[in-house]
């Protein structure tokens, strides 16, 4: 009997994610780099401890850890099959991290398995693709992995990246629902702002010089992408809002990309956003790219902050430029 | 709407959002030549700006490569702020 697809509803079933076990905290960096201000660093940035994934510690097995704690939980690994792997940091061009992650999960040859090479905004994206396949009829689970190691590409003494970002990465499973739902979405995209924050020589564009070739450096122009970020998220929001017919009062909690604490209180502040409203976690966790409002979702369920029915706003913009929002009430059945 | 703002504004507006002495910032003032006007500074710069002009500095997108007092004054005007 073929389903209503009219009638057909997403939920986030569960989330999990895993951390490597090095942390490098703020007093870290101010030694290995002593003409930085620990009072600034922390003032601008608001980040205190970032995560560190081991030299031979990728995102494939730092997405396939956080998959593991997903499934100890609860073993659906036959059932899922969709898996979206987000990633900026892969093993190798190819083949794709969802690939190898299959096998190395132990999931159905019918699971299809692929990567979207997104950011901040990833996860955002990889809940619009999983919505649209459910909604489809070619899933009825979808695994979707958000890992980035970052810190791989990042120079000591990079002031502006290295106090900011952190590796990690998230396992979330999306589902039908009866009653629940993910959306709508706004997504948006502005490649004018894609060199302003890139791995320069990560692809086939890379250098002449061939000694260049194995230099992967992530470059940041930090006031370019606040400025966008201070620009763009509050249309983001703002459009989202009128999509769905609410008010910023109608929004039980804000997840924003936990990209660093002046972007997040410029956003706030642009927005009009009660405090109390948005949920933050970066000074423990740091910027961990497109893992981190999974990541902010879990810490707030583990604190008891989500009840069920609450109506969660999830906000990632970053590399690309790229951006996305979308809604959720949490816990449907 | 243009707000009645001068050019000794502008440099007030820079010496609070560094936290400068008065009188430290002119025309000829620039990033790094100053101290305290260093990335995270610069980004202080542009808070306090688009606080000050009501959040219609967010939408100028060269205003985060003005590193100038001469190019931030330049583009207020170019957007009819001051």
């Amino acid at each position: 009997m073929s389903e209503d697809l009219s009638q057909l509803f997403v939920k986030i079933e569960s989330i999990d994610y895993y951390l490597p076990k090095k942390i490098e905290t703020i007093e870290t960096l101010i030694k290995e780099n002593p003409d930085w201000s620990i009072d600034e660093i922390k003032k601008k940035t608001g980040v205190h401890n970032r995560f560190i994934s081991a030299t031979n510690e990728t995102a494939l097995d730092l997405g396939s850890k956080a998959a593991d704690k997903l499934f100890l939980k609860n073993d659906i690994r036959s059932e899922i099959n969709a898996l979206i792997f987000v990633t900026q940091s892969p093993d190798f061009v190819l083949p794709t991290s969802a690939c190898i992650a299959q096998e190395k999960l132990g999931l159905s040859k019918s699971c299809m398995s692929f990567d979207v090479n997104q950011g901040c905004s990833g996860f955002i994206y990889g809940l619009a693709i999983s919505s649209s396949l459910i909604s489809a009829g070619l899933a009825k689970k979808v695994l979707l992995i958000c890992a980035d190691t970052y810190t791989k590409y990042i120079e000591k003494h990079d002031r502006t990246c290295r106090p900011i970002f952190s590796d990690g990465a998230a396992a979330t499973l999306i589902s039908k629902s009866k009653n629940s739902n993910i959306g709508p979405f706004e997504l948006g995209t502005d490649g004018k702002g894609a060199m302003n924050l890139i791995v320069e020589n990560s692809g086939a564009r890379s250098s002449d010089k061939k000694d260049d070739f194995q230099k992967k450096k992530l470059f940041m122009n930090g006031s370019k992408v606040f400025m966008f970020s201070m620009n763009e998220v509050p249309k983001c929001v703002e459009n989202l809002l009128i999509k769905s017919k609410k008010k910023i009062s109608d929004i039980d909690l804000f997840v924003f990309h936990q990209a660093s604490k002046v972007v997040m209180d410029n956003i706030i502040r642009r927005l009009n956003i009660p405090a109390g409203k948005v949920f933050c976690n970066y000074t423990d966790v740091g910027n961990t790219v497109s893992a981190s409002i999974p990541i902010a979702l879990k810490d707030a369920e583990n604190k008891g902050i989500f009840k069920n029915n609450k109506l969660v706003m999830m906000v990632g913009f970053g590399v690309g430029y790229s951006w996305g929002a979308t809604l959720m009430k949490w816990g449907g059945k | 709407m243009t707000l009645k703002i001068n050019n000794e504004d502008i440099y007030l507006l820079i010496e609070e959002a560094l936290q400068l002495a008065p009188k430290k910032i002119n025309i000829n003032s620039k990033m790094l030549e100053i101290e305290e006007w260093d990335s995270f500074g610069h980004l202080e710069i542009l808070v306090a700006l688009d606080k000050k002009f009501n959040g219609k500095i967010a939408s100028i997108d060269e205003m985060g490569s003005a590193t100038t007092v001469k190019d931030i004054i330049k583009l207020l005007t170019l957007n009819k702020l001051i």
